[in-house]
């Protein structure tokens, strides 16, 4: 016996496993000879915790996990700060899930790493609306032409480029629109509105005009 | 064989928890339900406070939520009397629409993809419709053309209707959605 000894802590009996407070409890309470289901429980209970930590995860990693998300289905299509119209849906192949069939779409993967995005939009005959969404898919940002009028025109920046603004600037150009998006990559979508099937064609040209470029 | 216990209660944790992922993404596109008749709609899914339920489904299936500065979407996979809506029958969508810029009503079949059809006619829009004296719609999708408003059903056993209101003067902010947003019925008759 050395002197550490004393400070070491041993089971009270030597022959006692060495359990855990769940199975304690568990053996606790089997000793109710009806209340013997209640033995599971313990380990049941630690089952849905675990099973509730696993699925609280998995819904909050799979934004940033998801491998075939809106963002990677169109990057295999189309370039970084380019705008691209999207082949009109059909019941076989469609560039994205869910689109609506009276719309024509086109779309802007931007990067704004390098510069600042200008983004221009003609407004159409009828409805045309642009929507912004982070590469996570997240949408932070979208107005329709009724907002702006003839012309969409937007700046899209990040939140350092929209710091470096001068501030002079901003009071010349009271009626420019500056969006800050939240992440450095994500997604520009047009969309117009075809009234009539025998316009899609001509709304298809227009939407073509749109644009999506480095801005000056 | 504690240690393979440990283990094997751990592994159905996981599996549980997974699959219960999995229910959620593939059944359901977030919290914040609206409901009107046999209509859905997630509101909120098209704003950027949009809940972890609605992101993890959106981007899981691929799609653009259409944003709620934009438009709204609704989704009936049911009849008002909760029955699925079959191809195969001929579905009426009647009643009035709320006040919008303009509305598109979409069929598509169960994973989402469009009704092939000779006419290529997926859907139809508030600029196509024929409207009744009394400013209501009356829709019918049925596998055979119909006179009127006609979306054709290929038909398929089982159909999922959007219907999109774009640039509507809604605001469910409140919670009073429910209430004041009155869409038009879906009934079912003639099934085979």
């Amino acid at each position: 016996m050395s002197l550490f000894d004393t400070f070491t802590l041993r089971p009270s009996h030597p022959n006692a496993p060495r359990a855990g407070l769940g199975h304690r409890f568990g053996a606790l309470l089997g000793r109710v000879p009806w209340l013997w289901p209640l033995r599971l429980m313990v380990p049941l209970a630690m089952v849905l915790v675990l099973a509730a930590i696993a699925h609280i995860v998995s819904i909050l990693a799979m934004p940033a996990l998801a491998e075939r998300n809106a963002f990677a289905r169109l990057s295999e299509i189309t370039d970084a700060n380019v705008m691209t119209l999207l082949p009109e849906p059909t019941p076989q192949q469609a560039a994205l899930p869910m689109m609506d069939p009276a719309f024509v779409s086109a779309v802007c993967l931007f990067d704004l790493t390098e510069h600042p995005l200008k983004v221009r939009v003609p407004a159409t005959a009828d409805y045309t609306s642009v929507s912004f969404y982070t590469d996570e898919i997240l949408p932070f940002y979208a107005l329709s032409d009724q907002a702006a009028g003839k012309v969409i025109e937007l700046d899209l920046m990040n939140a350092d480029q929209k710091a470096a603004l001068p501030e002079d600037e901003e009071i010349t150009a009271a009626d420019r629109l500056v969006i800050e998006a939240p992440s450095q990559e994500g997604i520009v979508l047009v969309r117009a509105f075809v009234r009539d099937r025998s316009l899609r064609a001509k709304v298809r040209r227009e939407l073509a005009a749109a644009t999506c470029a480095r801005a000056e | 064989m504690r240690l393979l216990t440990l283990a094997f209660s751990f592994l159905v944790a996981i599996a549980l928890g997974l699959g219960v992922t999995l229910y959620a993404v593939t059944h359901s596109r977030g919290l914040d339900t609206v409901r009107a008749g046999a209509w859905e709609g997630w509101p909120r899914s098209g704003t950027i406070k949009a809940d972890p339920y609605a992101r993890a489904a959106v981007a899981r299936s691929g799609e653009l939520p259409l944003e709620l500065a934009d438009g709204l979407l609704f989704l009936a996979t049911t009849d008002d009397a909760g029955r699925p809506i079959d191809g195969r029958c001929e579905t009426r969508i009647t009643g009035t629409l709320p006040q919008a810029r303009l509305w598109t009503l979409a069929v598509m079949d169960e994973d989402g993809r469009f009704i092939p059809n000779d006419a290529e006619r997926y859907g139809l829009t508030s600029a196509e419709a024929v409207y009744a004296a009394t400013g209501g719609i009356d829709v019918r999708l049925a596998p055979r053309a119909r006179p009127g408003n006609w979306i054709p059903t290929g038909a398929r056993s089982r159909l999922k209707v959007a219907l999109r209101l774009y640039d509507a003067p809604f605001s469910f902010a409140s919670g009073a959605g429910d209430a004041s947003t009155v869409l038009p019925h879906i009934t079912q008759e003639a099934c085979p």
